[in-house]
């Protein structure tokens, strides 16, 4: 019975935690109506070009103009669905619902538009249209200000000024039904979407250009259904979202239409939304795991959390090859995915090195890098649609899938290189219980990771080379984008001649780890900010600001790391040892039977 | 017996590597290696690297000021750079929130070596290296591939710059064209339309288009003396002619238009286009009679539709234009179609897409193809590449590259993967064998 607590317990603790955190994280809403909304959220409708199902559509939108929610209050303060705020506009102008006035949806974080607004600053931030409306006129005109100012002299109140006007403007967008591309091609040969009021004005036209009255089913039925979500008629609601679904579905290709439902369904469980918090609970339990390592509860916490851990890559997994199912494209196709992708890879790495080293070291790596990549995605998320149609020039499933798969899991090396060097770092610095021979083996892992690193990240970057080449004709040209890249391998490349020339040792290695985090990080969103930075300067500085604290905190980590090692708390203990069994002297290359229980994190018999 | 085995083979490598650094080789080779021996250091190496990394930063921030051409020159292809001391307060701006009204002393800044000694000094330390320390193993087999592959690209990107030729080839829809231009730098050209059949073209490049420089060559049928050349300008209709003063022009275009200096495109630039000159140059017969003051100007010919400027010498009149530099090809492209597709509802480009038919008359060739992004056309040694196009679709613009050295980096690449797969993977067995073993 013990011997089955001890095998199974961590695993089915770890899917507990899973089954727990994913109700937990489920948004509930308290709503009466036996309305169908999920039903309508599947529908397929075309927007910046893609198909998507509607329920895609409220979510990004609403994202947008409420800084990443995919749920606001509506005048009750009561949570509600994405789906029912575009309900509620779409059915605004067209049927004069008031209730949309009334939801708060904008995000006003500003107190000077605050103020011109004459708005109390509240919690939440968000304000409905009906509280905006009185100063409008003055909004405009502000606005407009604004605008004609050159974006590099507009200050911080007049970028949030457009940016709340831009919010407004997507709003009445939707409310004046311009987006998205509601209906149907009338057969399943034709691409050809258009708007409700363009199909409605082209029914109108050719009855009066004496044709036949167009009986277009399909708009009739859409007005019948957003009339009966106007007036709360549920089973009328109901029973016309399934004509008007048969009617959808014979004009799509049954594809499209199962493409979309799974959308849905992807949408609904949010995976990378949850995934932030088993990261999270994974790092909690190893760090419980670090402070009772010596009882057997420490054991068994940490192979809880790599259980976790595992779970969550199973979660990601799948989540990521739902995105390349949505989109048939391969994983990184741009900067959200990338993020996305590049915690998958970390966490990848960290179990591989969990499973060799078994310190905790790999779990901790792997929660702290997949977390915090899920953070940066979610930002990056509030931006809009993450599964956008691809430019010309990227539209090559080919090149997507060598060049940028290849140079982002270089990028994922070389981060985790840095997060375990952080890890040596604090482990020797703050606790006693790194001895020379898991420093030693810590340091075989960072160095496998950067030579792994090294390798990607090169041939990443020529792949990239390649691909420019191909497609206009320059191998190298030297851009921001390119130095950023050939930064990274030059910074490897560095680190492993500092090794092999003897210039570095484990501690060398662990602090040049961490500077790989500032050069990846630079390569990776700095380049970026140089043409953006310049040209909206103090815009959406956001990404900037977290740069550079990002970097400060690196430093600040490389110093301590190169504080002299008597202020080593883990090599003072050493020495400490040393002196309390003198006979011993310290072993300079590593007895095979202490490598062999590596993978336990309490201390082993024959040390001490 | 598995222990036993294991220490066999420890016994076998440990005194070969002891072996290796107490070899005594004869006496010349010995004085060679000690002369040898410092540029083979891999503190020299990390050293290198570590300006490498340094030059390629602050050839990145000096793309904010300078279009990416001039930095290539100053920073990646030069024996030293001088990097201002105001890249730094600039970083500083963007990313630590430094105010944006923080200035230093221009003149403040540092010195870096520049792309080509950096280059050749990691060429001599690999080489040095490999002559000290390395005797060939399996166990070096992979050192060696990744090092001959980087040696490789060194040589690729040399012969790119050293021989590649890039322009680009303008075709509206139904039209065609047998030249390219290259858009980076300009010629001043002087026709003479007198025979029949062909014009006769004679022009200045750029480089001698100098402010204050003379032309004087017997195959022109003036001088050219340079008042003012602006590497990048505009062209516009001023509305106050406060004239005769402010202008330099005597004639010509010059007398309605008016052009003003412009900085050069900065290579960060989102939508980085290319510079657009101009000049006013003065025309002076053979017998040192004044022709007049013109302005010519690239607005003048390849951003609007005017002909050439002419001017007569001797009752003989010449017609003259600053334009992209050109090149003649033995070969004319043809456009039937050019495509623009764009996502449903959307201005996302989904396609580019130029139909063209290719005719060499030295070649016989004749042939139907299609560019596209990632897809280019090759024929005798050019490609061509889908690169822009003209405003309302009306036309296509490909870019036409000529580079002898465009596979080397596809050699290099497999050389240099198999490498470091064969090392790491090398190492990376021993090392779980001997953990398998232990």
């Amino acid at each position: 019975m013990k011997s089955f607590t001890n095998r199974f317990g961590p695993w089915i603790l770890a899917l507990a935690l899973v089954l727990v955190l994913t109700l937990v994280n489920r948004p509930r809403y308290t709503s009466t109506s036996t309305m169908d909304l999920n039903g309508f959220g599947r529908l397929p409708v075309v927007d910046r070009g893609r198909m998507k199902p509607i329920d895609t559509l409220a979510r990004n939108s609403l994202m947008v103009i409420s800084g990443g929610r995919t749920t606001y209050k509506d005048s009750e303060d009561k949570p509600q669905p994405a789906i029912r705020w575009l309900l509620d506009t779409m059915t605004s102008r067209l049927l004069k619902n008031e209730r949309a006035d009334e939801n708060k949806v904008f995000r006003i974080d500003n107190d000077q538009v605050l103020s011109l607004l004459k708005l109390p600053r509240r919690e939440g931030l968000k304000y409905s249209l009906k509280e905006i409306a009185p100063e409008i006129e003055e909004l405009a005109k502000e606005a407009e200000h604004a605008r004609v100012q050159e974006p590099a002299k507009r200050d911080i109140y007049q970028a949030k000024l457009l940016e709340l006007a831009e919010h407004l403007q997507l709003s009445i967008k939707i409310a004046t039904l311009e987006i998205p591309l509601l209906i149907p091609p009338k057969n399943a040969e034709s691409t050809q979407w258009t708007t409700l009021i363009e199909a409605a004005q082209r029914a109108v036209a050719t009855e009066k250009s004496g044709g036949e009255p167009d009986d277009d089913p399909v708009v009739r039925e859409v007005i019948t259904l957003l009339r009966s979500y106007t007036e709360g008629d549920a089973n009328a609601f109901n029973e016309s979202l399934k004509k008007y679904g048969a009617l959808v579905s014979s004009s799509i290709p049954p594809e499209d239409l199962r493409r979309a439902s799974f959308e849905t369904v992807f949408n609904d469980l949010q995976p990378f939304y949850s995934g932030m918090y088993f990261y999270a609970f994974a790092f909690l339990l190893t760090c419980l795991g670090w402070v009772m390592s010596s009882r057997p509860l420490g054991v068994f916490l940490n192979r809880t959390a790599f259980s976790l851990v595992t779970f969550s890559l199973i979660i990601h997994t799948i989540a990521l090859i739902s995105r390349m199912y949505i989109q048939g494209r391969p994983p990184v196709t741009n900067l959200y995915s990338s993020a996305v992708f590049i915690g998958w890879g970390c966490v990848a790495l960290g179990l591989v090195i969990e499973r060799i080293t078994g310190m905790g070291v790999g779990n901790a790596v792997a929660a702290v890098t997949g977390g915090f990549s899920l953070i940066v995605a979610n930002f990056l998320a509030s931006g809009g649609d993450t599964l956008e149609m691809m430019q010309a020039v990227l539209d090559t499933n080919f090149w997507l899938a060598t060049h940028v798969t290849c140079v982002t899991l270089g990028y994922t090396a070389t981060f985790v290189a840095g997060f375990l060097g952080i890890g040596y770092i604090v482990w020797g610095m703050a606790t006693p219980t790194m001895t020379r021979v898991r420093g030693k083996s810590l340091n075989k892992v960072i160095y496998g990771v950067i030579c792994f690193a090294t390798l990607l990240s090169f041939v990443g970057t020529v792949l990239g080379g390649i691909w420019a080449d191909q497609s206009w004709g320059r191998f190298w040209g030297w851009d921001p984008k390119e130095n950023g890249a050939i930064l990274i391998v030059l910074w490897n490349a560095l680190i492993l001649h500092a090794r092999w020339g003897g210039l570095v040792k484990d501690r060398g290695i662990a602090v040049l780890a961490v500077g790989g985090n500032i050069v990846t990080a630079w390569s990776y969103f700095g380049t970026n900010q140089l043409g953006v930075g310049l040209h909206a300067y103090g815009f959406n500085n956001t990404l900037a600001t977290s740069l550079a604290i990002f970097w400060t905190s690196q430093l600040a980590i490389i110093g301590i790391g190169l504080l002299p090692l008597n202020f080593w708390w883990s090599v003072r203990a050493e020495q400490s040892r040393d002196a309390a069994s003198p006979k011993t002297p310290p072993p300079t290359r590593v007895p095979n039977s202490l490598k062999k229980g590596g993978r336990r994190i309490n201390p082993l018999p024959s040390e001490g | 017996m598995t222990q036993s085995h294991v220490k066999a083979r420890d016994g076998k490598v440990d005194p070969r590597d002891r072996s290796e650094r107490k070899l005594k080789p004869q006496p010349t080779r010995a004085v060679l290696k000690r002369l040898v021996a410092p540029f083979a250091s891999l503190k020299l190496t990390v050293t290198l690297l570590t300006f490498s990394m340094l030059l390629v930063f602050f050839g990145t921030m000096a793309q904010i000021d300078d279009g990416i051409w001039t930095v290539v020159d100053k920073y990646f292809w030069s024996v030293w750079v001088w990097v201002p001391g105001h890249l730094s307060v600039k970083f500083a701006q963007i990313f630590f929130s430094v105010p944006p009204t923080y200035q230093i002393d221009p003149a403040w800044g540092f010195p870096l070596p520049g792309g080509y000694t950096l280059g050749w000094l990691l060429f001599v330390n690999l080489i040095a290296a490999h002559m000290v320390r390395f005797k060939f193993s399996w166990k070096r087999t992979g050192i060696v591939l990744i090092h001959s592959g980087l040696i490789l690209l060194l040589v690729g990107e040399f012969i790119t710059r050293k021989y590649a030729v890039e322009g680009s080839m303008t075709i509206e829809e139904g039209n065609s064209s047998n030249y390219v231009i290259d858009q980076r730098s300009v010629e001043l050209a002087i026709i003479d339309g007198s025979a029949s059949e062909l014009d006769l073209v004679t022009s200045i490049p750029q480089q001698l288009l100098r402010k204050g420089e003379s032309v004087r060559n017997p195959l022109l049928p003036f001088d050219v003396t340079v008042r003012e050349f602006y590497p990048n300008s505009s062209v516009t209709e001023p509305d106050d002619w406060n004239t005769s003063k402010a202008n330099l022009a005597t004639a010509g275009d010059g007398r309605r238009v008016k052009a003003s200096p412009n900085a050069v495109v900065a290579g960060t630039e989102v939508n980085a286009k290319a510079d657009l000159p101009s000049a006013y140059v003065s025309l002076i017969g053979k017998k040192g009679e004044e022709l007049g003051t013109y302005l010519v100007s690239v607005w003048l010919s390849e951003l609007s539709n005017r002909t050439e400027q002419t001017v007569s010498v001797d009752g003989k009149p010449y017609r003259f234009t600053m334009r992209f530099k050109r090149t003649y090809k033995p070969y004319t492209i043809s456009l039937k179609d050019f495509r623009h597709d764009v996502y449903l509802g959307t201005d996302t480009p989904k396609n580019y897409q130029s139909d063209v038919r290719l005719v060499d008359s030295e070649t016989g060739v004749d042939r139907e193809a299609s560019i596209k992004m990632n897809e280019p056309l090759r024929h005798r040694g050019e490609t061509f590449y889908q690169s822009s196009f003209l405003p309302g679709d009306r036309g296509t613009v490909l870019q036409v590259v000529r580079n002898p050295g465009w596979l080397i980096p596809y050699l290099s690449c497999g050389l240099v993967s198999a490498g470091m797969l064969f090392h790491f993977c090398f190492h990376l067995f021993g090392f779980l064998r001997r953990r398998a073993v232990s």
